[in-house]
């Protein structure tokens, strides 16, 4: 009898396969209906980072404009398993498609000619074949962020936390994105040391690109050796290398030393606590991506999407920031910090994007 | 009494693939249920997923390539007594070395095609002759040193790549191979509506199945290996060379998962990335055991497998169920075919039972006809 049971599943299994093939394809309704769609980076969707942080704007969009979100998860992290991972949202009639981090820069290259009738959002970067000659189409929509002036007022509230210390930098792979970052950074400690009367120092051996945003050891390694080195605070704009950044910072911090760690793209507070409810998260340099993919949505569902533009958002716009609120900074300090981010909203402080001379790399 | 009735039923390897299948899919269909979506329309989805267009069964099929001539190569080693866990490490050697003689060497592209093939399949086999050497010569077990010839390939990447492969964007992979150096060609892309990833190495995959097929049914060679693999100590009474067969089955094993390298990274993706072991060298497993080690058998597990990474996506953009239970959905599945010892066991019993009801059957009858 359970014999027959399990062959009657699977005739009932391989049925609807057979009926599957003959039926044809639904066309989704796309005239009326938005439907949007996210392909996640390396990593999980609750990774803390560039994918939960996109994931959380487009799942509140999703409830104040009534859709059901959906994400797929390529199976690999080459340009092939992403652009199966568009393929597949495409396909199933999504007409809006949100792609977090420079990675996906070749694929929605490809996807763009390839889906015109989709919407597609790159964050953190360009489309380009591999060689940096950009082409944006109409349907297409890149997104970036003025990572300095971020670097710039994490500098300044770190600076006003610690006023008489060294600082350091840990990057991941030396990319645009990421040495905006440490340019911004060392801007602000000069702009600390020449208007807020700080007296903090970074040394260019305490400049440090590790080449990987994986690499948890190696972050906590480099950590280390620069806490051992003198250095206070150290900026991790490293991926899964700032992890271990963070790590270190929590056993420094553990064992009675007054070392802090800077976070990077999203509130990192809560990720630096330590057993005794303290984190090492002294505050964080952000990039609201939420913002970028809820504002993105709300512009395509007003008809008013910039396809075929490059957008940088900067603190004009509340692209970027520290957050407003972390324990390990007074209200002081967080007050100063304001005022110098007002200053860049109306342009009285400009944060340079290059290496201006006297810059480490 | 027609023969066909009279045969005795015995449990053979496609049922107990189809159970595995069955029952991997049944246990996926309650997870579905669980989530509260209609398990039937979720696998129609995943179905679909994979073979609704021509040009997504070309991406299966791609997937399926690769899986093919890894499952191949594990199936083989099976064969010949050997566990070859370490076929990651072998596509790596495989597309490393492919890759970089693509790169490097400018002849157009038919002959570049052999030539990467020949070389993705040579270093497979040194990948494989390391082992087999350790295995044949000093009684190292081979799931041991081929586990550290995977590492070996991964931190040989994870140099060679940035050093001199590197592309101009980023710094975990290398340079796109362009299109005329890679294993795809015009004529298969446009068969399959301008698939991204279909590429001759499916052609490559089905030869190889019937060369190993040839090999292991037809020859005194394939005769020998397969003999060391049943004992190891009567083949060599029997005066076979244990520790040539040795080494020649792990070269010819990794060769195969050389092969799979060169279709998965010059054909499949096009470029080759650091810090990754390939999870194929893993699910060739999966595919070996499911088509019970038998060429023929790699073929089928290895489209099945296929299909499933290729619908997995189309799956979840169409339900709610998450892309992690589809996951899960295939894991279940393996779970089911690497034990599929139990199915074995399981149709066995039911057959005896059946089988000895027929005999009295039968008898019963006989002595009817006799009476009369």
């Amino acid at each position: 009898m359970k014999k027959f049971a399990t062959l009657l599943c699977a005739m009932l299994a391989l049925g609807s396969f057979v009926f599957a093939n003959g039926q044809s394809e639904s066309a989704a309704s796309s005239e009326t209906t938005l439907r949007v769609g996210m392909v996640t980076d390396a990593g999980t969707i609750d990774d803390k980072s560039f994918n939960q942080g996109t994931w959380e704007g487009i799942v509140r969009a999703g409830e104040d404009f009534g859709f059901t979100p959906k994400y797929i998860k390529p199976s690999g992290t080459t340009e092939a398993d992403y652009l199966a991972g568009v393929s597949d949202l495409a396909d199933s009639g999504y007409n809006m498609i949100i792609t977090p981090g420079f990675k996906f820069e070749t694929t929605i290259y490809k996807a763009q000619d390839q889906y015109p009738d989709v919407k597609f959002v790159l964050l953190d970067g360009v489309p380009h074949p591999g060689d940096y000659n950009v082409v944006i189409r109409d349907n297409t929509v890149a997104v970036s962020w003025a990572e300095q002036e971020s670097g710039f007022v994490a500098a300044v509230a770190a600076a006003l936390k610690m006023p008489n210390s060294k600082f350091g930098f840990v990057g991941g792979m030396e990319i645009p994105a990421v040495q905006k970052f440490n340019w911004g950074w060392q801007q602000g400690i000069k702009y600390a040391n020449e208007n807020l009367g700080t007296n903090v120092s970074i040394a260019q051996e305490d400049c440090l690109y590790s080449g990987s945003f994986s690499d948890v050891a190696l972050g906590q390694q480099m950590a280390a050796t620069m806490f051992d080195r003198g250095v206070d605070v150290i900026f991790a704009a490293a991926g899964g290398v700032g992890v271990g950044v963070i790590n270190e910072g929590k056993s420094q911090r553990t064992s009675g030393k007054d070392k802090w760690v800077v976070g990077v793209d999203i509130d990192q507070y809560a990720d630096g606590l330590m057993p005794n409810g303290e984190s090492c998260i002294l505050t964080s340099a952000m990039k609201y991506l939420d913002r970028a993919s809820y504002d993105m949505i709300n512009d395509e569902l007003n008809d008013a999407f910039p396809g075929g533009t490059s957008i940088v958002l900067t603190a004009k716009e509340n692209g970027v920031g520290i957050p407003t609120e972390n324990p390990n900074l007074s209200a002081e300090i967080q007050a100063k910090c304001d005022d110098v981010y007002k200053m860049m909203q109306s342009g009285e402080i400009v944060v340079a994007a290059e290496q201006l001379p006297g810059l480490w790399k | 009494m027609s023969a066909k009735k009279n045969k005795e039923l015995k449990s053979n390897n496609f049922i107990i693939a189809i159970s595995a299948v069955v029952l991997g899919l049944i246990a996926g269909a309650i997870l579905i249920l669980i989530i509260g979506e209609n398990p039937f329309a979720s696998f129609r989805y995943l179905v679909r997923g994979a073979l609704m267009s021509v040009r997504r069964t070309g991406t299966t099929l791609a997937i399926t390539t690769t899986l093919m001539l890894v499952g191949l190569s594990i199936a083989f080693a099976f064969k010949t007594g050997l566990f070859n866990i370490g076929a990651s490490g072998q596509i790596l050697a495989g597309g490393l070395a492919a890759t970089t003689v693509a790169f490097a060497v400018d002849i157009p592209h038919v002959p570049l095609i052999f030539l990467i093939l020949l070389t993705g399949f040579i270093a497979g086999a040194i990948w494989g002759l390391i082992p087999g050497l350790l295995k044949a010569f000093f009684n190292v077990h081979e799931v041991v040193s081929t586990i550290m010839m995977n590492w070996i390939a991964y931190w040989v990447v994870f140099y060679f790549v940035p050093a001199f492969l590197k592309g101009p964007s980023l710094e975990t992979e290398s340079a796109g191979l362009p299109f005329e150096k890679t294993l795809r060609v015009s004529w298969l892309t446009e068969l399959f509506d301008g698939s991204n990833y279909i590429n001759v190495g499916l052609i490559v995959a089905i030869i190889a199945v019937i060369v190993i097929k040839f090999i292991m049914d037809k020859t005194t060679l394939g005769f020998e290996l397969k003999a060391v693999g049943y004992n190891r100590y009567g083949a060599e009474y029997a005066g076979i060379r244990v520790n040539r067969s040795v080494v020649l089955s792990m070269m010819i094993a990794g060769g195969l998962a050389g092969l799979a390298g060169v279709a998965y990274y010059c054909g499949y993706s096009g470029k080759i990335q650091i810090g990754i072991l390939p999870t194929q060298g893993f699910d060739g497993i999966a595919v070996a055991l499911l088509g019970a080690s038998s060429p023929v058998g790699v073929v089928f597990s290895s489209f099945f497998f296929g299909i499933l990474q290729a619908g997995k996506g189309f799956m979840s953009g169409n339900t709610l169920v998450p892309p992690e239970i589809a996951d899960t959905i295939i894991a279940v599945i393996i779970y089911f075919t690497a034990t599929s010892v139990m199915f074995k066991n399981f149709w066995d019993k039911r057959f005896k039972k059946i089988n000895e009801k027929r005999n009295i059957v039968q008898k019963d009858s006989n002595s009817i006809e006799e009476d009369n």
